[in-house]
């Protein structure tokens, strides 16, 4: 079962990054394209954990979860002060769509799990999620990025869900197999 | 030093009233030298990771991160609660009960330490 779903998780997200090497390679993403997408990205990791704040009685998983929804919030937050601050607005696009299409697909998966079962699937699509959003910022969107500020914030993102890649690594170990 | 007569009944306090009694001129040396140390929390980590304090010196910690923080005792003796970003959290060293590991309750890597002359 756990296989089963790490499987079906990472064909989804390289589906997601199929997509978004496709749009680069036609023109490359512009910045409120970016923006779009990492804040999609924050707030699906919030949808995940409100998820898991209704499921689990797991102390460390709810711990997570808790830590996910107000780091994640505090990034799209700064995100959102730093576009108003330089008048500009997130512009929806095809990648965004294919990660959160991919996401409602991981939602309905992990709404059919309970108890150890679902703790477990929950926190390795964390691991697997922040390991493949940090790639793409660390190796797509902050190369691309134009405005110095954004290409900042970024990199405070960048950091901040590296920190959670690693809490949710060592949450995986805890929980076992 | 008169904070100590507020400190919480623990057992560290008994140690915390000796060292005040046997050593009340020094106590009152220390006090008048009183420094305030800074950490910052910055980057997922505590700047310095450890602080060297004295008796009666106070700790400051600043949240210079985009995302909130916590400075909590590895024993749960003292709390900052949830730190926004550029909030502050003090705490006087009142007596050894307050030294040694502490953590970031929300991001469990963030550790640092306070060592007392
Ligand atoms: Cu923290």
């Amino acid at each position: 079962m756990f296989r089963k779903i790490f499987l079906s998780c990472a064909a989804g997200l390289l589906a997601v990054l199929g997509a978004s090497s496709a749009n680069a390679e036609d023109g490359g993403l512009n910045d409120m394209q970016i923006a779009h997408i990492a804040y999609v990205a924050g707030q699906i990791d919030i949808q995940y954990a409100n998820i898991a704040l209704e499921r689990s009685h797991n102390t460390d998983v709810r711990a997570f979860a808790e830590t996910m929804l107000r780091d994640h919030k505090s990034v799209n937050d700064a995100a959102l002060a730093l576009l108003e601050k330089l008048g500009a607005s997130p512009e929806d696009n095809p990648t965004s769509q294919s990660l959160q299409a991919s996401a409602a697909a991981k939602r309905a998966e992990l709404k059919a799990l309970k108890g150890a079962a679902f703790d477990r699937a929950y926190a390795a699509n964390e691991l697997a999620y922040h390991q493949f959003v940090n790639k793409t910022v660390e190796g797509t969107f902050i190369p691309a990025a134009q405005n110095a500020e954004f290409k900042d914030l970024l990199g405070v993102a960048l950091a901040t869900f590296k920190v959670h890649e690693g809490h949710a690594e060592a949450l995986v170990g805890k929980l076992g197999k | 030093m008169a904070s100590l007569g507020v400190k919480v009944m623990r057992p560290g306090l008994w140690i915390g009233l000796g060292v005040m009694i046997a050593g009340g001129v020094l106590s009152l040396a220390t006090s008048a030298a009183a420094e305030t140390h800074v950490v910052e929390m910055r980057g997922f980590e505590f700047f310095p990771a450890e602080v060297n304090v004295a008796i009666g010196d106070t700790i400051v910690w600043v949240n210079k991160d985009v995302v909130p923080h916590t400075a909590t005792a590895g024993d749960g003796a003292w709390d900052s609660g949830l730190m926004e970003t550029g909030d502050e959290f003090s705490l006087v060293v009142e007596d050894t009960v307050n030294v040694g590991d502490y953590v970031c309750t929300f991001h469990p890597t963030m550790v640092g330490v306070i060592s007392v002359d």
